[in-house]
């Protein structure tokens, strides 16, 4: 076990195989990165963020251009791979076909001369904790997706890596047996406390598994925290539209200056929200700005309701809950509710926001304007 | 006026039935939804419809015409598949125009004007006619290839999974923008899906079909409050209804429910008639009882009528969570807020509404009854109608 740094750490592409648009072609960009012995890292962004050549960097299956990357406290920048201690399980598990899961799971134990006794104990040990003793004795090719899965993280974890390195390795699978696997990934990772790196672009995969996640977008990181941190705290617009499902509503306002109060307006509407008083002193009469507001953090007023009346544009009943969308301009702001009315089109609503749960971001940069100070 | 019937409809490829004598009933104008895993016939059916495939036994009508001897081009339906692609060199009023310029509907250009005119103010996209489908929102995008669609007013409009290459953000987003749109498409509809989530949004009604038959017919509420059996329960909701095996015990002139993990505790049954009644003409004692992870509550201290377990997963399904309590070799699923601290093996108590529990028959799965049953079908009968 150990900790993993990052440390101002570049990967620049030759121009050659440009493939996705980034900042001064780094597709990691002077990315900082403290891991914690035992954590649980998640890389998370969408493709061509830098997520997958950074685990690449670590794995050292990658030159870096420039920056160190310390394992523990051995800088690992010039070590071969294998020297790195370090396991690796891929979204595709390339497994020996014509050997057994058994000897799949044994054969680097088998590579690094280790006793015959010790192989077996740990091969039988590490199967037991990944529930696949049953499959011991098959053969790669009639084992399902989420078997082979469990075999592939058996293979990476097997010879006790310092680091646990795993690239979208439950991608593969359908949504059932992705599900049950992000539990059992979960529940592996609490018993043997080894510090790993999950690279995944699905942020609810991130939120589930991850002790901290990193955001990344264009190469840059974009924000690294807790998942609350990250869906309640974000930095910035990207952030705060990337996690959450459905969506943050983020929308372009104008802020007017009313009798003494303040409200966002917004184009093609009549809706006007209170802006909270702790936004006061960031705001001032005409400024353009973003509020983002999640679909839950919005209500549905009673008869003595302040909020603005609105009309139902949309309403959805989904059983376990029901969502209603309300046109603001080109927006579908929504809102979700376990309310049990059914709504239908045309109704009104008065519409009400937890002003606590807004956040506002720069209309530029998409930065976060924070109250207070 | 364009109802669809399907007639005691048999459709077989070699020695696999894909259709099993499937009897239907579209109403017009309505948006019906075909919902069923992979491989249930769904498409097939669709394809009947359409006449891109012939029964080999019962009767395709639609408004009120027998059309299995009818070509495909002439039956007048329109057909939406898995996605919605757009010729990119044409701007959305000649992408819309386009099935009117085809030879066999070439219609004068007055005449196009007019109806794209038309289909641009039902879908709100006046103002982007003159745009690329690239200078489009996905939204945007999608209301362009609706509008190409019922340019040509067709007597039905199928679907057949539009949304399902969509990953789960745009395909919400996209479901949400399909709904706001539904009212203005006037014309009967019947939509394809695997995802429980469109088919309750969509579906004025639901069919859920399963190995080529129609297993259950009806609202999205009765479906999902009412499933006819333990398949449907689970079809209908994420994460997905727990299903107990439990014992009924009589006594003290009611029931208690007593769960095969926890014998030592009994669950007492708010006194129901109807419900009674159904218990009694029970032939065995054991059944197994639904419910949805939002009607189990989880406590971190011990309370009263509680079930002692531990906390096997915890994680965020989005605006949500769910965490997973191992009681002996179950794992139930209760719906949590966001955030909730929370670790892994630590001891957990659970509740359950038994008012909103479905009973379901241990042996054959079906259906037996719920508590608040009244209720619902009342709900239903108001949305019938409503419909």
């Amino acid at each position: 076990m150990a900790k993993l740094t990052l440390k101002n750490l570049y990967k620049r592409y030759d121009n050659s195989g440009k493939k996705h648009k980034t900042v001064n072609n780094f597709a990691v960009n002077d990315l900082n990165l403290d891991c914690r012995d035992g954590e649980f890292v998640a890389l998370l962004g969408p493709s061509g963020c830098g997520k997958t050549t950074t685990l690449r960097m670590i794995a050292g299956l990658e030159d870096i251009t420039k920056g160190e990357i310390f394992i523990g406290d051995r800088l690992v920048n010039n070590l071969h791979p294998k020297d790195r201690h370090i396991g690796l399980a891929f979204e595709d598990y390339a497994m020996y076909p014509p050997l057994t899961v058994y000897e799949n799971i044994a054969f680097n134990l088998r590579a690094k001369k280790v006793d015959k006794a010790e192989i077996d104990r740990r091969v039988r040990e590490i199967a037991k904790l990944l529930r696949c003793e049953e499959l011991l004795n098959m053969m790669p090719v009639k084992l399902s997706g989420g078997q082979k899965q469990r075999v592939n993280i058996a293979r990476a974890i097997v010879r006790r890596p310092e680091l646990l390195l795993m690239d979208e390795p439950l991608s593969h699978l359908d949504g059932k047996m992705r599900q049950a696997m992000r539990v059992e990934i979960k529940r592996l990772h609490n018993e043997i406390e080894c510090t790993s790196v999950y690279v995944t672009h699905d942020q609810l995969e991130a939120m589930s598994l991850a002790d901290r996640i990193a955001i990344m977008d264009l190469g840059v990181l974009q924000q690294f925290g807790t998942p609350m941190e990250v869906y309640d705290d974000p930095v910035n617009e990207f952030v705060a539209a990337f996690i959450g499902e459905p969506p943050m509503n983020i929308l372009k306002t104008k802020v007017i200056k009313h009798e003494g109060e303040f409200f966002f307006t917004f184009e093609e509407s009549n809706l006007r929200i209170l802006v909270p008083r702790r936004y006061y002193n960031k705001v001032s009469d005409g400024m353009l700005v973003k509020m983002g507001v999640r679909p839950m953090d919005l209500y549905i007023g009673g008869a003595d309701s302040k909020g603005t009346p609105e009309r139902v544009a949309m309403f959805e009943n989904l059983g376990d809950e029901r969502r209603i969308g309300v046109r603001v301009g080109d927006n579908l702001m929504m809102l979700i509710t376990e309310d049990e009315t059914r709504y239908r089109q045309g109704d009104v609503i008065r519409l009400e926001v937890n002003g606590e749960k807004t956040h506002l971001f720069d209309i530029e940069t998409g930065d976060r304007i924070r109250s207070g100070q | 006026m364009a109802k669809i019937e399907l007639i005691g409809v048999t459709k077989r490829f070699g020695k696999t039935t894909a259709l099993n004598n499937v009897t239907l009933e579209v109403h017009d104008k309505e948006f019906f939804v075909l919902f069923g895993p992979a491989g249930a016939g769904k498409t097939t059916l669709l394809n009947n419809i359409a006449g891109i495939q012939i029964p080999e036994e019962g009767m395709v009508k639609i408004g009120g015409q027998i059309v299995n001897q009818v070509d495909p081009a002439e039956r007048n339906v329109a057909m939406v598949f898995e996605n919605y692609a757009l010729y990119p060199h044409m701007t959305v009023y000649d992408n819309i125009a386009s099935p009117l310029r085809s030879p066999r509907y070439k219609k004068d250009e007055g005449y196009i004007k007019d109806a794209v005119q038309r289909v641009a103010a039902l879908m709100k996209i006046e103002m982007l006619l003159e745009r690329l489908p690239s200078q489009l929102s996905n939204g945007q995008r999608q209301r362009v290839a609706l509008g190409r669609a019922l340019v040509r007013e067709p007597n039905v409009f199928l679907m057949d999974e539009p949304l399902a290459h969509l990953d789960a953000k745009l395909r919400n987003h996209m479901r949400s923008e399909l709904k706001e749109m539904q009212a203005a498409f006037a014309t009967t509809s019947i939509y394809v899906t695997h995802d429980f989530m469109e088919a309750m949004s969509l579906g004025d009604r639901i069919a859920i079909i399963n190995n080529g038959e129609i297993v259950q017919l009806g609202t999205g509420d009765e479906i999902y409050y009412m499933p006819c059996n333990e398949f449907v329960a689970q079809l209908m909701g994420d994460p997905e209804i727990n299903l107990l095996s439990c014992r009924l015990v009589k006594g003290d002139g009611g029931y208690s429910v007593v769960w095969d993990e926890a014998p030592e505790h009994r669950m007492f049954m708010p006194a129901n008639n109807a419900l009674f009644d159904r218990f009694e003409k029970l032939s065995r004692a054991d059944i197994h009882m639904g419910i949805r992870p939002q009607n189990a509550h989880y406590h971190f201290e011990p309370v009263e009528g509680a079930i002692r377990g531990t906390v096997y997963a915890f994680e965020t399904i989005g605006n949500k969570s769910v965490l997973t309590a191992q009681i002996g070799d179950t794992h139930l699923r209760m719906i949590a807020p966001n955030g909730l601290p929370v670790n892994l093996d630590q001891d957990v108590y659970v509740t359950f509404d038994i008012d909103r529990a479905i009973f379901f028959d241990a042996g054959s799965t079906e259906y037996i009854g719920r508590f608040d049953e009244a209720a619902i079908r009342e709900l239903a009968a108001a949305q019938a109608k409503e419909a």
